[in-house]
Formats: structure tokens, sequence, C-alpha cells
């Protein structure tokens, strides 16, 4: 069983899908100084923003970037909501807290509807049959698709919308502050000299459709491992990740050697990246038998729920193009990752079918996707 | 997805999507006077491991405790996590107060001021993988954030999960909190509402065909995004609303008017109520129950559930 993926669109501190494909092709970091936010005072001096400069912090920023996404994103499919039985799956790590802390701090309006997405897929989507906002972390977008796919192979909708919005907090800002020991310049995945997360922002929608459908498909979602850790609220832990990998393989049935690219969740920090190395050797084996491994929060950000259908949205283009960005950010790979094929440099003329994406979130929440390629 | 799953065919279940094998509904300030939600979960789930948790944490752990009929402060299990037991949760406003606390103190004093025990709560998805640790689920885990509906939504979720052989049990909750920012939040809602209340309920859901013919069951979930299209079935089946239902039928049992508003904890609470109802067998009560719930701006869900009764048997 499987979904094609009949439209997408996304936002990122690099442009859209087309233009965040380029940027990551040549190399580029969408990082720059925090806005908004009182940077000394947080510890955290860095962020991959979205908006044009000015001194203001536009209001809804999320809400308004996943509205433009799910208009893109089913005006590229072809699907109407009026017609046809459509819903929605809006994976988020934050929601809209920052609206929220702003209303908590200046006082004014604030709808409590408007905390959650069904508000913003409404209005690029007036006729949709329902939405549902999943805050599942930072592998909330994994879910999302996960279940989408589910919707679709039991027939409950003609066509699933998985998206994922988020927009940085003062309160997961102060988070990274507070753990962090000085302000990273910019996250590097699998680094030797790891400064830690910086977080990113952005939006994407992508329409998933059964097999019958008449469309052109962009890529086919072959199925989507889940798990929960159960071990440890912060810590990540082998044992749900591996189950989550497991799931994938076993859901999308194929072999771990099918596999010929991963976009990993690579948040450069201690916690994840030796443990993320280590389970692709044990998935996959070691050295020419592990498939090509790159990461984009190097590039992008920490992205929260919504870094897992960026790196769908990624994954898509690097399978119709058969070109792989390299890992942003990344100067000499940690140890763990002696055997690991990291992508150093851009990767081009690359023949993949199968590509893996890999997100692991707060609470120990694993969404691990395998999308192929379509003609 | 494993082979069983796969081929268990969808016509062999016999009422509904799922059955419902245990529920509990926990409003710690029901009784006289205002008892703290963390003094009740030292009751039931014993002292150990509850400081820094948040009051909805500890109202969903109490629940889920009173779903599985679990004797007080029964010791935590500490096994392998159970990978075929899922665990869906509903709740807008859980880590509200945290939130807006954390990002205070950023602002007036330091990050350094911030206690770091309080990092799990700044993420909304910390009751789902809180329930995770403490029991051991290790299946799929799903914070449900969808608003009015969001109860509802969470229990549809959860049905997805047994029928796509995802998990083999889930564990539902519904909660919210009646801290000051929940409260405000609450009444900044539009629409008919009770005063806000804190509460929780869990539910069990297990594959239709576990108990088939002896629990109750769990039907299809309707969407429909206006209440003119919501439908309803004889006036046999009992009607568990809300207080935003007002028209297209008189509510049996208006959850929201006996404990005060609920919010995401909502859909939960109903289902829990539905299903005790017509669970009790010495009872009057019908064996069919319409649960809805939902508002205009988020849309509107319904749920059966009915009580499978011996067959031949005239009540």
């Amino acid at each position: 069983m499987s979904a094609l993926v009949a439209g997408m669109a996304m936002r990122t501190c690099l442009g859209d899908g087309e233009e965040t494909f380029l940027a990551l092709l040549r190399g580029r970091a969408g990082v720059g100084g925090l806005r908004y936010l009182d940077g000394p005072g947080l510890n955290v001096l860095r962020g991959y923003h979205i908006d044009a400069e000015g001194p203001d912090e536009p209001a809804f920023r999320a809400s308004g970037w996943l509205t433009t996404c799910v208009r893109e994103a089913l005006e590229d499919a072809g699907v109407d909501p009026d017609r046809q039985r459509v819903l929605a799956i809006v994976g988020t790590g934050l929601r809209e807290l920052r609206e929220l802390e702003r209303w908590s701090e200046e006082g004014g309006a604030f709808a409590t509807d408007r905390l959650h997405f069904g508000a913003a897929v409404r209005e690029a989507a007036p006729g949709i049959a329902g939405v549902i906002t999943l805050s599942n972390a930072c592998s909330a977008g994994g879910h999302a698709l996960a279940l989408g796919q589910d919707l679709i192979e039991l027939g409950e909708a003609d066509a699933v919308v998985a998206a994922g919005a988020d927009s940085m907090t003062a309160s997961m800002l102060a988070m990274i502050g507070l753990v962090s020991e000085q302000p990273a310049e910019q996250l590097r995945p699998f680094d030797a000299v790891r400064g830690g997360a910086v977080l990113g922002e952005g939006a994407v929608a992508m329409v998933l459709v059964g097999e019958d459908a008449h469309v052109r498909p962009k890529a086919r979602v072959l199925g989507t491992g889940l798990s929960c850790d159960a071990k440890h609220e912060t810590a990540a832990d082998s044992g749900g990740i591996e189950r989550a990998m497991r799931d994938a393989l076993e859901r999308a049935g194929r072999a771990p050697e099918d596999v010929d690219l991963v976009i990993a969740h690579g948040t450069g920090t201690a916690i994840n990246d030796p443990l993320e190395c280590e389970l692709l050797n044990s998935i996959f084996g070691r050295d020419a038998a592990c498939p090509l491994v790159t990461a984009l929060k190097g590039a992008l950000g920490h992205t929260s729920g919504t870094a897992a259908l960026m790196s769908a949205d990624v994954a898509i283009r690097c399978l119709r193009e058969g070109s792989v960005p390299p890992i942003v950010g990344l100067r000499e790979p940690i140890p763990e990752a002696a055997r690991v094929p990291l992508v150093l440099d851009h990767w081009g003329f690359a023949s993949l079918n199968v590509v893996q994406v890999n997100a692991f979130g707060f609470g120990g929440v694993n969404a691990v996707t395998l999308l192929e390629a379509t003609p | 997805m494993t082979a069983s799953a796969v081929e268990l065919p969808r016509q062999e279940l016999p009422v509904g999507h799922a059955c419902l094998t245990g529920w509990a509904i926990h409003v710690p300030d029901g009784g006289e006077g205002h008892v703290p939600a963390a003094d009740y979960a030292r009751e039931l789930l014993g002292r150990k491991g509850l400081l820094y948790k948040e009051p909805a944490t500890l109202m969903a752990l109490c629940a889920v405790h009173r779903a599985l009929g679990l004797p007080p402060r029964t010791p935590r299990s500490l096994a392998e996590p159970d990978p075929r037991t899922a665990v869906v949760v509903s709740s807008n406003l859980g880590n509200a107060e945290t939130v807006t606390k954390v990002a205070r103190t950023a602002r007036v004093a330091s990050v350094r001021d911030i206690s770091l025990l309080d990092a799990p709560n700044a993420s909304s998805n910390v009751i789902a993988s809180t329930i995770a640790i403490w029991f051991r689920f290790g299946g799929p885990n799903l914070m449900v954030c969808s608003g009015a509906t969001s109860g509802l939504d969470a229990v549809w979720l959860a049905s997805l999960l047994l029928r796509t052989g995802r998990a083999d049990r889930v564990v539902v909750v519904g909660v919210e909190p009646d801290d000051e920012i929940s409260v405000a939040l609450r009444r900044r809602r539009g629409g008919r509402h009770a005063p806000a209340r804190a509460g929780a309920a869990s539910l069990i859901l297990e594959p239709a065909v576990v108990g088939a013919g002896t629990m109750p069951a769990l039907g299809p979930i309707a969407f429909v995004s206006d209440r003119e299209q919501l439908t309803f079935a004889d006036h046999e089946t009992l009607l568990v609303g809300c207080a935003e239902l007002a028209g297209p039928r008189q509510s049996t049992v208006d959850v929201e008017e006996e404990l005060g508003d609920l919010y995401g904890a909502l859909g939960v609470v109903q289902v829990a109520t539905a299903t005790a109802l017509i669970a009790d067998t010495d009872s009057a009560a019908a064996d069919t129950a319409t649960v809805v719930c939902g508002d205009d701006l988020d849309g509107w869900r319904s749920a059966t559930i009915c009580q499978p009764r011996p067959s031949g048997v005239d009540p």
C-alpha cells in the first residue's frame, strides 16, 4: 500500500521549494541575526528567518506561510476541496505559541481559536472537510505524512493535505539559550565542533492521493514508521528510533539495501548525532553498504515540527533531479560518522530510487518515511 | 505493517471501528472544596516522579491509571516499552501557562533564571510523551491540539491507528487545566460556554474483534463543517452534547452543563460519559449514544457508541 504526492509547496529561509533546493545544492545557509527577540538576554543570537528585514514582528507568521503553502499545493495537485473530500493534518512543534506569548506580554487581540491551524488552512481551502492540528514536536510533519497515507489507504478521504508550520517562540529560544554554553553561530549537523541547535521556521504542504488518482505524481510515499521511545523526555533512545526505521521498511515492503539516500534528522547536538550515526550503521551496514546521508538543518535551521516535511520536499526534488545537496555547515565529521557516507559536497547524477527521511522529536516521538521515485 | 494487520478485514468488525475496554473520568475538584490536582495524583500514583509535572500532565496520568483499572499507588512498570500500545492525547492549553511563564522570565530576567526542569513542559506534546514513559507505551504517540473538535479528533485518530494495524491498543486522553492563562484563553473563545473547568478523561480502545458482542463499540466518526449538517438518530438514542450545540436537537446529557467548559478534553469526557451510561446494564438508558462536539469555527464531529445486547433477548 502507498500514496502519491500530487502537489507540494514550501517556504523556508531560502525561499520557496525550488529556490530552497537550488540554494541547498550551492551549499548556502539561511542563517542571520536573531530578529524580534532580545538576543543577549536569551543567550541566542542567530536564527534562520524567513521575513524580509524590518523591526516589527508580523502577527501569525506561521499561519500566513501555511495558508500560502496549502493554496499552492492544492493548485499544484489540481485538487478542489469543494468537489472532493479533503482532510488536512498539520504537524507543528510550536503551533502559534508565539502569538500566545505576545498576548500575555503585550495584551491586545488574540483569538484562542488561532492557537491551532484550522483557520489558516480553511482560509486557503474553505471547503475542506476537516483540519487536525498535531503537535508532535520535531517529528510532527512525519506523523502528518504517516496518518495522511493511512487515511488515503483506508479510503477515508480522496486527498489529504499533510502540512507543517512553525515559527520561533521566545520560550523555545530560551530553552536553547539555557542549555547552550555560548550562543551558536550556525547549526552544524554531524560536526565535531558542534555549536548546538539554532532555530529555523517555515511551512510545507503536500497533497496525498490514492494510487488510482488521475494525477502526474511527484513521488510515491511508500510508508512511515512511527514509535515512541517511552524512556526519557528529552534524551533520544536507540530502541525507539530503531523500531521506527524497521517499521518504515516493513510497511514499505523494502529491504535496507533498497534505500539510496537518507535525509538525516541531524540536529548538530551531542544527543542526536552520534546516536543517529550508530543506528544508520546498525540498520544499513557500514561504509559502502550504508546509503548516502545528507542533512538540511545546517542550511534551514531546526524548523521544529515542519522539519520532516521540509526533508520530504527536498527528498522528492533529489529523486526528480538526481542531485543531492551537501550537509551545509559540516566541516569535520564526528568520529561516530567515520563509516557513514556523509555528503560533504554537492552530489550530482546520482541514481536514486528510494529516499528515507528521519525525524525524531522531543519526548521520544519518532517518524521515519520512505519515498520512491515515480516515472 | 504486519501481515495480520494488513489482512484484518474491515467487514469483520461487527459494530464499529473499535471497542471500548476501559474508561475513566478524572475531574479533581468535582467534590466538596477545591483539591489541587497534585494531591490527587500523589494519592493515586504515589509520590515519586511527580515533581515539575504540570497539572494537565498529572490529571492525564490519573485518568489513564484509572481507565487501566490499576489499584492506587501501583508501582510503575520498569519493563521494556510495549510497542503495540499507542497513546493519543487531546489538550489545547495544557502547557500554555508554562510557555508564557518561560517567555516572561526570559524577557524580564535571564534564561539562567529558568528551571531546566521546565524544559519538557515547553513542548506541547509533554502530556502524551509523559504517559508513554510512565506506563511504558512504545507505540505511536500523538498530541492533538485542534481546538473545539480536538477530543473527538483524538478518538478518531485512535481508531485509525487500530484499523491500520499500527497498534493493538490505544490509550486516549482528553485533558485541560484551569490555570489563570487557560481560564483567560477559554473566556476569549466565541460562543456559549460554561465556566472553565479542569478535567481529564481516558479511554482504552482495542480492535472491535477483541470484545465483539460484549464491550461497548465505537462507530465511525463524522466530520461536518456546519451544525445544520449534523444528523441524529431516533430519539431512543442518548445525545451527549455540549453547551455550544443548540438547535438541531435537545441534548440528553450536556457534559459541560454538568461539569463546566472542558475545551480540548470535552470529546473524550463525552465518550467516557456515553460509554458509562450505556454500559450500565442495570439502568434504563439506551443501547446507543451519539456524541457531538465542536463549534462553528473549528467544525463539528459526531460519534456513535453502542452497547451490544445478547440477541433474542428483549429488554
